[in-house]
């Protein structure tokens, strides 16, 4: 009650400050004249009097202060004195107050920018209600504890009926697209992304369709039940509420509308538009014995229960399972992961390197502004000697500059947050695919609040080491010496050198960090494919399930199989002809993944003549191709050895095979592998008879070296298939090689005419493909090399500024010099061996510390190693010239004095 | 704070400062307050004058005493007029001040009892 009085009181002294001095001045006059009239009465004169009481009273004026330190505004009223001053101060020096206020600003901007993705995408909750409780259970190989798959429908019926801890859990079928049309004969059909949910994803995700309900138990469990997108909802029904009940033709089947759901709903995928009512067994049913891993459980957690807790429960789940379903759940665990993590896992990495990189540029701007304080802070010795002869004590010097440099801070970070908005739209519209919830991202009160903070905790840190310097006024000096002779002392110098010497070292980590990336980058582009993409345009045709194959019960293994009549490969092939015809088609070719864009297919495989040893069985693997005729001529893939896999192949008997180099180098490292035999693990497969080596090509993901590869014929492929790789080999991928630029509505047209139901969709050349997955590197590598560009910048500066104070310090030293007959280099080599010793300790510090610090980007790097000799060398390099740069200027400055002058000023 | 007095005039025997107790002087000014409203000289003149001129005030602790006293509410002022007709800050008493130097008379009292028995006591060879 009392400090909330005072500091009442406090305030309204601020607001009638001028009244209260006022006053208090007349009442010390009274006092002044009734003591007087004392003296007098004791026999005084008048004049005596008056100078007696004068003399005993003191001085008036620090009584007046006294009671303002007591009566006044305070410490607030002196900060607001304080900060007018500051204002002053800073309008005084526009040069100064740009330069600084301008450095500050770009990296407070900088950092507000990181914050607001770190902000938005690692700590803001997911978009479900109480989402913090909501968990992924992926299956994970024991051996592999790092790879996470969904889980088969048995581990999910498991978890699901055994659960203690979650309230729900729930599965979904997270990636799957259709074909959807209104009607039945394919009109206005459209490419959109799906996803399966079982019906308890309803309450695990607590979110509601907007409109109507989720599919529930009175939707009979043999047709589909969907709901859809607010997006979907506009397209095809124009948003009307009737929508309810309405039919949509997929591609397997009619699916019936029970919902709409709101607008940004999503999980996992933000492409879904269908969600369509997956049935498994209903609760406490027998556990289904599919190996199919497609399921990903997703659970809510009860109130209390703990991640830690889930996961042991998960873990004795998970040896139940390997119990019950051996044959399927051997080998496997269960791993609990928030789903707030399942989100953000990827990009926190990135998002904790950029925050690091970003405070070593404020770091840095610290550094700059305070050297530049520094330097200031001699010119105004003499301001402040005179305020601290008149009574001023040095803290309150020290305040009045810490205050200064908060202000510039402040003013920084607001122009700061100016930059960042503009930054951070920059960064949501070309920023890495990869990065979730892109559209979420956004400047909230959080992020003011942080840019508040750090600019005044930058104000703070980069003013008080100068303030405390400058303010450590040697007074008789400062107020002798002549302002224009006014100079850092040896100690100031040390200070400034230090601050010159952390520059450099931070952008020397800076610069190396982003020069690793460069350097991937560079590596990966010259990388060798192994096949020629320009030139190469592609595009899918997810063939219709319900036309090409039809259940045929279950694989030995216990999976869902399906068997495939001959169309497929008939209308395949047909189309393949018809493209082959057009004009600027040099070639045309099939394959179930596009080179550079896809998952390959890992399948085992051994040689019929001798059998593998059981501990080698799962090494004896290779990425599995099913090709058509073509391939090897259309993506330009070179033979090595033998002939490729042709035409005639598709209706012969005999079962042939294309290896890579890399599978012969491993399998057949004694003997020549052609015309020799090998046999697939898959269902109903042939021992094929290996007819030639190809060249090793990267497929899949750039960075990755060559793995075994195999190349089968098409339609060679066995009718019958496990169901998930039916529905792989249903999507064709055609490859086409033009020539000029893709004829793509030319190929549209030629697709229907041949198949008028046929969805075209991804559209793309090899090259995009290429293109995307260096994105995110590139777009990771560009901003930190933005970040290690403006470091760079910054330092220069700091040297520049140093160097230019040395020369003017030691003005009279060289005049000296020069007089006496100095020869210009030796005055040279005078100015430069300060500049380069500071250079050369900070580029030391800095490899030194890069050594250190790459680690952390190591996940990023590609053919190079975190310390790679070239880049630390030409960093190294780069930044010793731009140093020298920096130091030359100045020093030639020094060459130009003129003795006379540079004598003659003290 | 307080000076020792001059015994004569001009002649200052000692002017080594006395710590006296935090408060004192404020228990001071409350006690001359408690007689009715005055300004600062008056004040000032009272406590030299009914310490027989042992202790004096100096007017540089005796207005920030004064506006401390206010702001924690045991004294308000007013403006006024002196006998002879000038303007002048007057202070007085607030029911809270005479609480707090009732209260601190007492402390003071005995504590300056205290003192003086062990005082008396050791010169009396105890």
């Amino acid at each position: 009650m009392n400090a909330l009085r005072l500091a009442w009181l406090r305030l309204k002294a601020i607001v009638t400050g001028r009244k209260i001095e006022r006053e208090s001045d007349e009442e010390m006059r009274l006092h002044l004249d009734l003591l007087a009239e004392e003296y007098e009465q004791k026999g005084m004169t008048r004049k005596e009097a008056d100078s007696a009481a004068r003399c005993r009273f003191g001085s008036a004026l620090l009584i007046r202060e006294r009671g303002l330190d007591v009566r006044g505004g305070g410490i607030l009223s002196d900060l607001i004195r304080d900060v007018g001053y500051g204002f002053r101060i800073l309008r005084r020096n526009p040069w100064f107050t740009v330069v600084a206020v301008l450095t500050l600003a770009i990296a407070i901007g900088a950092n507000t920018v990181i914050f607001s993705l770190v902000n938005s995408l690692l700590w803001r909750a997911l978009p479900y209600p109480k989402s913090d409780r909501l968990a992924v259970i992926w299956s994970v190989p024991a051996n592999h504890p790092e790879q996470k798959f969904p889980g088969t429908s048995g581990a999910y019926v498991m978890l699901r009926d055994n659960t203690r801890l979650f309230e729900a859990v729930g599965a979904a079928r997270l990636y799957e697209a259709f074909t959807v049309a209104e009607n039945s004969d394919g009109a206005n059909w459209e490419r959109v992304q799906a996803q399966w949910f079982t019906q308890e994803m309803a309450a695990v995700l607590g979110i509601q369709p907007m409109v109507g309900r989720w599919p529930n138990e009175s939707d009979d469990i043999n047709d589909l039940f969907i709901v859809i997108s607010h997006g979907l909802w506009q397209r095809k029904f124009a948003g009307s509420f009737d929508v309810l009940g309405k039919k949509l033709l997929l591609d397997l089947g009619v699916a019936t509308v029970t919902g709409v759901m709101p607008p940004g709903f999503e999980l996992l995928n933000p492409d879904a538009e269908i969600w369509i009512r997956q049935t498994v067994t209903p609760p406490h049913g027998p556990v289904p014995r599919s190996p199919n891993r497609i399921f990903t459980a997703i659970g809510r957690l009860k109130a209390g229960a703990t991640l830690e807790q889930a996961q042991n429960e998960a873990n004795s789940i998970a040896v139940q399972l390997g119990e019950q379903l051996p044959e399927v759940q051997r080998g496997w665990d269960l791993k609990v992961e928030s789903l707030q993590d399942v989100y953000v896992g990827r990009i926190r990495k990135a998002l904790l390197i950029f925050q690091g990189a970003v405070f070593f540029v404020l770091v840095i701007a610290c550094a700059n502004v305070a050297g530049l304080l520094l330097a200031q802070g001699v010119g105004r010795r003499r301001e402040l000697a005179i305020r601290s002869a008149i009574g001023s004590n040095r803290w309150r010097i020290i305040r009045q500059l810490v205050v200064e440099t908060v202000l510039l801070a402040l003013i920084a970070g607001l122009l700061g947050l100016m930059f960042a908005s503009a930054g951070l739209g920059a960064f949501i519209r070309f920023g890495p695919p990869d990065f979730p919830r892109l559209t979420e991202v956004g400047m909230d009160l959080h992020v003011f609040i942080f840019t508040l903070l750090i600019s005044g905790v930058t104000g703070l840190v980069f003013g008080t080491l100068p303030s405390m310097q400058v303010s450590r006024a040697d007074l008789t000096g400062a107020l002798r010496e002549t302002s224009r002779s006014a100079t850092l002392g040896p100690q100031r110098q040390r200070l400034r050198s230090g601050f010159v010497v952390l520059q450099i070292s931070l952008a020397v980590v800076l610069l190396i960090g982003s020069g690793l990336m460069l350097r991937s980058l560079l590596l990966l582009d010259m990388a060798q494919v192994g096949f020629m993409p320009h030139g190469l345009v592609t595009f899918q045709i997810p063939f219709s399930r319900s036309v090409y194959y039809k259940g045929a019960g279950n694989t030995p293994a216990g999976g869902l199989m399906v068997e495939f009549d001959g169309k497929l490969n008939q209308i395949t092939e047909r189309i393949r002809d018809r493209l082959k015809s057009l004009p600027a088609v040099e070639s045309v070719t099939v394959a179930i993944t596009p080179p550079l864009g896809g998952m390959p297919r890992r399948v085992t495989f051994a040689r019929d003549d001798t059998p593998t040893e059981p501990a080698e069985r799962e090494a004896w693997a290779a990425e599995w191709y099913p090709v058509t005729a073509d391939y090897f001529e259309t993506l330009r893939i070179p033979l090595m050895r033998g002939r490729s896999i042709g035409p005639d192949d598709a209706s012969s008997r005999r079962p042939v095979v294309v290896i890579n180099s890399a599978l012969a180098r491993r399998f057949f490292p004694n003997d020549d592998p052609i015309g020799r035999r090998i046999v697939f693990d898959l269902l109903d497969d042939q021992p094929r008879e290996i007819v030639g080596i190809a060249g090793d090509v990267r497929q899949n993901r750039y960075e990755l070296s060559s793995q075994p590869q195999v190349y089968v014929a098409q339609d060679q492929l066995p009718r019958r298939m496990d169901l998930n790789i039916a529905r792989q080999v249903l999507v064709k991928t055609f490859v086409v090689r033009t020539s000029g630029a893709p004829p793509i509505d030319a190929l549209r047209a030629a697709v229907r005419e041949i198949d008028p139901t046929a969805a075209i969709s991804t559209v793309r050349t090899v090259e995009e493909y290429a293109g995307a997955q260096l994105q995110d590197l590139r777009q990771y590598t560009a901003l930190l090399s933005i970040f290690a560009t403006i470091s760079a910048l910054l330092c220069v500066i700091g040297i520049f500024g140093i160097m230019a104070h040395a020369v003017m310090h030691r003005r009279n030293e060289i005049g000296i010099r020069v007089a006496l007959g100095a020869p210009p280099a030796s005055v040279l080599r005078l100015v430069l061996r300060q500049g380069l010793l500071l250079v050369s300790i900070g580029l030391g510090l800095g490899v030194a510390g890069a050594v250190v610090i790459t680690r952390v980007i190591r996940t990023f790097l590609w053919g190079i190693t975190p310390t790679d000799p070239v880049t630390f060398m030409i960093v190294t390099a780069v930044l010793a010239v731009l140093a020298l740069v920096a130091c030359y200027v100045p020093a030639r400055r020094a060459l130009k004095i003129d003795p006379i002058i540079a004598l003659r000023i003290d | 704070m307080f000076h020792l007095p001059r015994l004569s005039k001009g002649t200052v025997v000692a002017m080594k400062e006395i710590d006296l107790l935090q408060g004192t002087l404020d228990l001071l000014v409350l006690k001359t307050l408690s007689a009715g409203r005055m300004h600062g000289y008056r004040i000032a003149s009272k406590i030299q004058q009914l310490s027989a001129d042992v202790l004096r005030v100096e007017e540089g602790s005796l207005y920030p005493a004064l506006y401390r006293m206010e702001q924690k509410g045991l004294i308000e002022s007013e403006w006024g007029l002196t006998d002879n007709a000038r303007r002048a800050r007057f202070y007085k008493l607030t029911r809270k001040g005479r609480r707090e130097m009732q209260k601190e008379t007492e402390s003071w009292l005995r504590l300056s009892t205290a003192v003086a028995r062990v005082l008396k006591a050791l010169e009396q060879g105890a």
